[in-house]
Protein backbone atom coordinates (compact mmCIF):
# COMPACT_ATOMS: atom_id res chain seq x y z
CA UNK A 1 0.00 0.00 0.00
CA UNK A 2 2.59 2.46 1.06
CA UNK A 3 4.73 1.75 -1.99
CA UNK A 4 1.75 2.18 -4.30
CA UNK A 5 0.77 5.36 -2.52
CA UNK A 6 4.30 6.64 -2.78
CA UNK A 7 4.42 5.89 -6.50
CA UNK A 8 1.06 7.57 -7.00
CA UNK A 9 2.12 10.64 -5.10
CA UNK A 10 5.48 10.96 -6.79
CA UNK A 11 4.46 10.12 -10.34
CA UNK A 12 0.77 10.85 -10.81
CA UNK A 13 0.26 13.67 -8.39
CA UNK A 14 3.61 15.23 -9.40
CA UNK A 15 4.69 15.42 -5.80
CA UNK A 16 8.30 15.14 -6.94
CA UNK A 17 8.12 18.69 -8.22
CA UNK A 18 6.86 19.87 -4.85
CA UNK A 19 9.63 17.92 -3.14
CA UNK A 20 12.32 19.48 -5.32
CA UNK A 21 10.77 22.89 -4.84
CA UNK A 22 10.96 22.42 -1.10
CA UNK A 23 14.57 21.33 -1.19
CA UNK A 24 15.47 24.14 -3.54
CA UNK A 25 14.22 26.90 -1.31
CA UNK A 26 15.52 25.54 1.95
CA UNK A 27 19.23 25.02 1.45
CA UNK A 28 20.59 25.28 4.94
CA UNK A 29 24.36 25.31 4.87
CA UNK A 30 26.60 24.18 7.68
CA UNK A 31 29.81 26.15 7.95
CA UNK A 32 33.14 24.37 7.93
CA UNK A 33 35.24 27.50 8.37
CA UNK A 34 38.91 26.62 8.23
CA UNK A 35 40.18 29.81 6.57
CA UNK A 36 39.36 33.37 5.63
CA UNK A 37 36.49 32.40 3.29
CA UNK A 38 34.23 32.26 6.35
CA UNK A 39 34.23 36.05 6.42
CA UNK A 40 32.72 36.16 2.95
CA UNK A 41 30.03 33.66 3.91
CA UNK A 42 29.19 35.91 6.84
CA UNK A 43 28.76 38.76 4.32
CA UNK A 44 26.56 36.52 2.20
CA UNK A 45 24.14 35.98 5.05
CA UNK A 46 24.33 39.56 6.33
CA UNK A 47 21.62 42.09 5.39
CA UNK A 48 23.71 43.59 2.57
CA UNK A 49 23.48 40.54 0.32
CA UNK A 50 20.89 38.58 2.30
CA UNK A 51 21.22 35.10 0.87
CA UNK A 52 18.06 34.12 2.72
CA UNK A 53 16.18 35.53 -0.27
CA UNK A 54 17.24 32.27 -1.96
CA UNK A 55 16.46 30.17 1.08
CA UNK A 56 20.01 30.00 2.38
CA UNK A 57 19.73 30.03 6.14
CA UNK A 58 23.01 29.53 8.01
CA UNK A 59 22.61 26.77 10.53
CA UNK A 60 24.74 25.49 13.30
CA UNK A 61 24.21 21.74 13.43
CA UNK A 62 25.06 19.38 10.63
CA UNK A 63 22.27 16.97 11.53
CA UNK A 64 19.62 19.53 10.58
CA UNK A 65 21.19 20.99 7.46
CA UNK A 66 21.63 19.73 3.93
CA UNK A 67 24.45 21.79 2.40
CA UNK A 68 28.05 21.91 3.54
CA UNK A 69 30.22 24.82 2.45
CA UNK A 70 33.89 23.86 2.66
CA UNK A 71 35.39 27.26 3.34
CA UNK A 72 39.12 27.03 3.11
CA UNK A 73 42.10 24.76 3.35
CA UNK A 74 41.47 21.16 4.34
CA UNK A 75 44.42 19.47 5.98
CA UNK A 76 44.70 15.74 6.46
CA UNK A 77 43.48 16.01 10.04
CA UNK A 78 40.54 18.20 9.03
CA UNK A 79 39.64 15.81 6.20
CA UNK A 80 38.55 13.26 8.80
CA UNK A 81 36.27 15.87 10.36
CA UNK A 82 34.91 16.85 6.96
CA UNK A 83 34.04 13.26 6.12
CA UNK A 84 32.44 12.78 9.53
CA UNK A 85 30.33 15.93 9.15
CA UNK A 86 29.31 14.85 5.66
CA UNK A 87 28.23 11.41 6.87
CA UNK A 88 26.12 12.94 9.65
CA UNK A 89 24.04 15.11 7.33
CA UNK A 90 20.63 13.76 6.20
CA UNK A 91 19.82 13.15 2.55
CA UNK A 92 19.63 14.98 0.20
CA UNK A 93 22.95 16.68 0.78
CA UNK A 94 25.17 18.88 -1.31
CA UNK A 95 28.77 20.06 -1.04
CA UNK A 96 30.13 23.43 -2.10
CA UNK A 97 33.90 23.82 -2.35
CA UNK A 98 34.61 27.49 -1.77
CA UNK A 99 37.85 29.24 -2.58
CA UNK A 100 41.08 28.28 -4.27
CA UNK A 101 42.32 26.21 -1.32
CA UNK A 102 39.21 24.03 -1.25
CA UNK A 103 39.04 23.66 -5.04
CA UNK A 104 42.59 22.48 -5.74
CA UNK A 105 44.85 23.33 -2.82
CA UNK A 106 45.40 26.95 -3.79
CA UNK A 107 48.30 28.56 -2.01
CA UNK A 108 49.26 25.27 -0.37
CA UNK A 109 50.05 23.52 -3.63
CA UNK A 110 52.32 20.48 -3.39
CA UNK A 111 51.95 20.44 0.36
CA UNK A 112 52.69 17.52 2.65
CA UNK A 113 49.60 18.08 4.77
CA UNK A 114 46.86 19.55 2.54
CA UNK A 115 44.30 17.46 0.63
CA UNK A 116 42.04 18.32 -2.27
CA UNK A 117 38.41 18.34 -1.16
CA UNK A 118 37.02 16.29 -4.05
CA UNK A 119 39.15 13.34 -2.95
CA UNK A 120 37.27 13.31 0.38
CA UNK A 121 33.64 14.15 -0.43
CA UNK A 122 31.76 14.49 -3.74
CA UNK A 123 31.66 18.19 -4.63
CA UNK A 124 28.61 19.60 -6.41
CA UNK A 125 29.66 23.19 -7.06
CA UNK A 126 33.10 24.77 -7.12
CA UNK A 127 33.43 28.47 -6.29
CA UNK A 128 36.63 30.00 -7.59
CA UNK A 129 38.32 33.01 -6.06
CA UNK A 130 40.65 33.82 -3.21
CA UNK A 131 38.43 34.54 -1.37
CA UNK A 132 35.26 34.47 -3.51
CA UNK A 133 32.94 37.43 -3.24
CA UNK A 134 29.45 37.03 -1.72
CA UNK A 135 28.02 37.37 -5.23
CA UNK A 136 30.00 34.29 -6.25
CA UNK A 137 28.58 32.34 -3.30
CA UNK A 138 25.04 33.38 -4.22
CA UNK A 139 25.74 32.40 -7.83
CA UNK A 140 26.88 29.00 -6.62
CA UNK A 141 23.62 28.57 -4.73
CA UNK A 142 21.66 29.49 -7.87
CA UNK A 143 23.73 26.89 -9.75
CA UNK A 144 22.75 24.43 -7.06
CA UNK A 145 19.10 25.41 -7.59
CA UNK A 146 19.46 24.61 -11.27
CA UNK A 147 21.11 21.31 -10.47
CA UNK A 148 18.24 20.28 -8.19
CA UNK A 149 15.77 21.30 -10.89
CA UNK A 150 17.59 18.98 -13.27
CA UNK A 151 18.81 21.75 -15.53
CA UNK A 152 22.45 22.25 -14.53
CA UNK A 153 23.66 25.77 -14.87
CA UNK A 154 27.03 26.97 -16.05
CA UNK A 155 29.60 25.05 -14.06
CA UNK A 156 32.79 26.63 -12.86
CA UNK A 157 35.11 23.66 -12.83
CA UNK A 158 38.87 23.72 -13.15
CA UNK A 159 39.75 22.74 -16.70
CA UNK A 160 43.11 21.92 -18.21
CA UNK A 161 44.57 24.85 -20.08
CA UNK A 162 47.49 24.76 -22.47
CA UNK A 163 49.66 27.62 -21.28
CA UNK A 164 52.18 27.32 -24.10
CA UNK A 165 50.81 30.25 -26.22
CA UNK A 166 50.91 32.57 -23.22
CA UNK A 167 54.30 31.69 -21.80
CA UNK A 168 57.48 33.23 -23.22
CA UNK A 169 59.08 30.98 -25.86
CA UNK A 170 62.12 28.95 -24.85
CA UNK A 171 65.46 30.66 -25.53
CA UNK A 172 66.74 30.03 -29.05
CA UNK A 173 70.24 28.66 -29.65
CA UNK A 174 72.72 31.38 -30.61
CA UNK A 175 72.65 32.11 -34.36
CA UNK A 176 75.65 31.35 -36.52
CA UNK A 177 77.99 34.32 -36.90
CA UNK A 178 77.38 36.23 -40.12
CA UNK A 179 80.20 36.12 -42.70
CA UNK A 180 82.58 38.93 -41.95
CA UNK A 181 83.05 41.74 -44.49
CA UNK A 182 86.78 40.99 -44.87
CA UNK A 183 86.06 37.44 -45.99
CA UNK A 184 83.48 38.81 -48.45
CA UNK A 185 86.06 41.22 -49.87
CA UNK A 186 88.58 38.38 -50.20
CA UNK A 187 85.99 36.21 -51.92
CA UNK A 188 85.14 39.10 -54.29
CA UNK A 189 88.83 39.63 -54.99
CA UNK A 190 89.30 35.95 -55.70
CA UNK A 191 86.27 35.98 -57.99
CA UNK A 192 87.61 39.06 -59.83
CA UNK A 193 91.03 37.46 -60.20
CA UNK B 1 78.48 24.05 -2.31
CA UNK B 2 78.91 27.33 -4.11
CA UNK B 3 76.48 29.52 -2.17
CA UNK B 4 77.88 30.67 1.15
CA UNK B 5 75.73 29.85 4.15
CA UNK B 6 74.33 32.86 6.01
CA UNK B 7 76.07 33.80 9.27
CA UNK B 8 74.79 32.15 12.44
CA UNK B 9 74.49 35.49 14.23
CA UNK B 10 73.93 39.03 12.87
CA UNK B 11 76.81 41.54 13.03
CA UNK B 12 77.70 42.74 16.52
CA UNK B 13 76.64 46.13 17.79
CA UNK B 14 75.79 48.11 20.88
CA UNK B 15 72.69 47.15 22.79
CA UNK B 16 71.22 48.30 26.09
CA UNK B 17 70.72 44.74 27.30
CA UNK B 18 74.28 43.63 26.55
CA UNK B 19 75.92 44.29 29.96
CA UNK B 20 73.18 42.47 31.80
CA UNK B 21 73.26 39.50 29.41
CA UNK B 22 77.05 39.31 29.64
CA UNK B 23 76.85 39.30 33.42
CA UNK B 24 74.08 36.67 33.46
CA UNK B 25 75.54 34.24 30.92
CA UNK B 26 79.23 34.63 31.74
CA UNK B 27 81.47 32.18 29.89
CA UNK B 28 78.60 30.45 28.04
CA UNK B 29 78.22 33.46 25.72
CA UNK B 30 80.11 32.46 22.58
CA UNK B 31 79.29 35.35 20.27
CA UNK B 32 76.70 38.09 20.03
CA UNK B 33 75.03 40.40 17.54
CA UNK B 34 72.16 42.80 16.98
CA UNK B 35 69.45 41.94 14.45
CA UNK B 36 68.21 44.60 12.00
CA UNK B 37 65.10 44.92 14.16
CA UNK B 38 67.25 45.87 17.15
CA UNK B 39 67.03 42.61 19.12
CA UNK B 40 70.02 41.21 20.93
CA UNK B 41 71.17 37.81 19.64
CA UNK B 42 73.61 35.53 21.45
CA UNK B 43 75.11 32.16 20.53
CA UNK B 44 75.55 29.65 23.36
CA UNK B 45 76.92 26.08 23.51
CA UNK B 46 74.11 23.49 23.20
CA UNK B 47 75.12 21.50 26.29
CA UNK B 48 74.59 24.56 28.51
CA UNK B 49 71.11 25.48 27.27
CA UNK B 50 69.50 24.69 30.63
CA UNK B 51 71.89 26.94 32.57
CA UNK B 52 71.36 29.66 29.98
CA UNK B 53 67.57 29.31 30.23
CA UNK B 54 67.74 29.53 34.02
CA UNK B 55 69.97 32.61 33.84
CA UNK B 56 67.65 34.26 31.31
CA UNK B 57 64.69 33.49 33.53
CA UNK B 58 66.45 35.11 36.50
CA UNK B 59 67.00 38.21 34.36
CA UNK B 60 63.23 38.69 34.07
CA UNK B 61 62.29 37.07 30.74
CA UNK B 62 59.21 35.08 31.67
CA UNK B 63 58.18 33.24 28.52
CA UNK B 64 59.50 31.69 25.32
CA UNK B 65 58.00 33.52 22.39
CA UNK B 66 59.27 31.18 19.72
CA UNK B 67 61.47 28.14 19.30
CA UNK B 68 62.42 26.99 15.86
CA UNK B 69 65.27 25.46 13.95
CA UNK B 70 67.18 26.25 10.77
CA UNK B 71 68.40 23.35 8.67
CA UNK B 72 71.95 23.97 7.41
CA UNK B 73 72.09 20.83 5.31
CA UNK B 74 75.46 21.56 3.67
CA UNK B 75 77.18 22.06 7.02
CA UNK B 76 75.23 19.15 8.59
CA UNK B 77 73.97 21.28 11.44
CA UNK B 78 70.75 22.50 12.95
CA UNK B 79 70.64 26.01 14.34
CA UNK B 80 68.10 26.24 17.17
CA UNK B 81 66.64 29.70 17.74
CA UNK B 82 65.01 30.45 21.08
CA UNK B 83 63.30 33.83 21.41
CA UNK B 84 62.64 35.02 24.95
CA UNK B 85 60.30 37.86 25.88
CA UNK B 86 58.75 39.34 28.97
CA UNK B 87 55.23 40.35 29.94
CA UNK B 88 55.79 41.42 33.53
CA UNK B 89 59.11 43.18 33.71
CA UNK B 90 58.64 46.87 32.72
CA UNK B 91 62.23 47.48 31.62
CA UNK B 92 62.22 44.36 29.38
CA UNK B 93 58.83 45.12 27.89
CA UNK B 94 60.06 46.03 24.40
CA UNK B 95 63.01 43.66 24.31
CA UNK B 96 63.42 40.31 22.65
CA UNK B 97 66.40 38.07 23.32
CA UNK B 98 67.43 35.59 20.64
CA UNK B 99 69.45 32.64 21.91
CA UNK B 100 70.95 30.36 19.27
CA UNK B 101 72.65 27.00 19.60
CA UNK B 102 74.12 24.69 16.99
CA UNK B 103 73.63 20.93 17.16
CA UNK B 104 74.85 18.25 14.75
CA UNK B 105 72.39 17.13 12.12
CA UNK B 106 72.97 13.37 12.33
CA UNK B 107 72.22 13.13 16.07
CA UNK B 108 70.01 16.13 16.89
CA UNK B 109 69.57 16.00 20.66
CA UNK B 110 69.37 18.85 23.13
CA UNK B 111 68.12 19.21 26.69
CA UNK B 112 64.51 20.29 27.14
CA UNK B 113 63.74 23.57 28.90
CA UNK B 114 60.04 22.80 29.25
CA UNK B 115 60.28 22.49 33.04
CA UNK B 116 61.97 25.90 33.33
CA UNK B 117 59.71 27.59 30.77
CA UNK B 118 56.30 25.83 30.47
CA UNK B 119 55.57 27.87 27.35
CA UNK B 120 58.41 26.06 25.55
CA UNK B 121 56.58 22.72 25.77
CA UNK B 122 54.40 23.10 22.67
CA UNK B 123 57.24 24.72 20.76
CA UNK B 124 59.51 21.78 21.51
CA UNK B 125 56.88 19.26 20.49
CA UNK B 126 56.30 21.08 17.19
CA UNK B 127 60.02 21.40 16.56
CA UNK B 128 60.46 17.69 17.25
CA UNK B 129 57.72 16.85 14.79
CA UNK B 130 58.90 19.13 12.01
CA UNK B 131 62.68 18.71 12.31
CA UNK B 132 63.18 15.49 14.25
CA UNK B 133 65.11 17.14 17.06
CA UNK B 134 64.91 15.15 20.28
CA UNK B 135 64.45 17.32 23.37
CA UNK B 136 65.69 15.18 26.24
CA UNK B 137 63.44 15.46 29.25
CA UNK B 138 60.25 16.41 27.44
CA UNK B 139 57.78 13.54 28.02
CA UNK B 140 56.01 14.01 24.68
CA UNK B 141 58.91 13.15 22.41
CA UNK B 142 58.17 10.51 19.80
CA UNK B 143 54.44 11.29 19.61
CA UNK B 144 52.49 13.05 16.91
CA UNK B 145 51.30 16.52 17.90
CA UNK B 146 50.17 18.58 14.89
CA UNK B 147 50.59 16.19 11.97
CA UNK B 148 48.11 13.54 10.94
CA UNK B 149 49.03 10.07 12.24
CA UNK B 150 49.11 8.64 8.69
CA UNK B 151 51.05 11.46 7.12
CA UNK B 152 54.79 11.85 6.49
CA UNK B 153 55.76 8.24 7.15
CA UNK B 154 58.36 6.40 5.09
CA UNK B 155 56.54 3.58 3.31
CA UNK B 156 59.49 1.21 3.30
CA UNK B 157 60.81 1.54 6.82
CA UNK B 158 57.73 2.86 8.65
CA UNK B 159 59.76 5.60 10.29
CA UNK B 160 58.46 9.15 10.48
CA UNK B 161 59.73 11.76 8.03
CA UNK B 162 60.26 15.34 9.06
CA UNK B 163 58.60 17.74 6.62
CA UNK B 164 60.54 20.92 7.34
CA UNK B 165 63.94 19.36 6.75
CA UNK B 166 65.62 20.40 3.55
CA UNK B 167 65.89 16.81 2.26
CA UNK B 168 62.15 16.11 2.62
CA UNK B 169 60.51 15.51 -0.75
CA UNK B 170 57.13 17.27 -1.02
CA UNK B 171 54.47 15.45 -3.08
CA UNK B 172 54.31 16.62 -6.69
CA UNK B 173 50.73 17.33 -7.78
CA UNK B 174 51.79 18.43 -11.25
CA UNK B 175 50.96 21.73 -12.88
CA UNK B 176 47.16 21.38 -13.01
CA UNK B 177 46.47 18.67 -10.45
Amino acid sequence: MSQALREFLMKKARLEKVFKWGVRWSLWPVHLVTSCCGVEVAHTSAPGFDAERWGVLPFHTMRQSNVIIVEGTITRKMARVLRQVYEQMPEPKYVLAMGACAVRGGLFWNSYHVVQVDTVVPVDVYISGCPPTPEAVIRAFIMLHNKIKGKPGPYVEPVKVDLAPYLPPPPKPPAKPAPQPQQQQQQQAQAAA
Amino acid sequence: MSARAPPKCPPPGDHALLPRVKEALGPSLLSRGVTPEGHLCVVVPPDKIREVAQAVKNMGFDHVLSLSAVDYIAEKKFLLVYVFASYLSPELKNQLLHVRAEIPRDSPRIASIADIYPSADYEERECHEMFGIWFEGNPHMGKRFLLDPDCCIDEKTGKPLYPLRKDFKVPDWGLMG
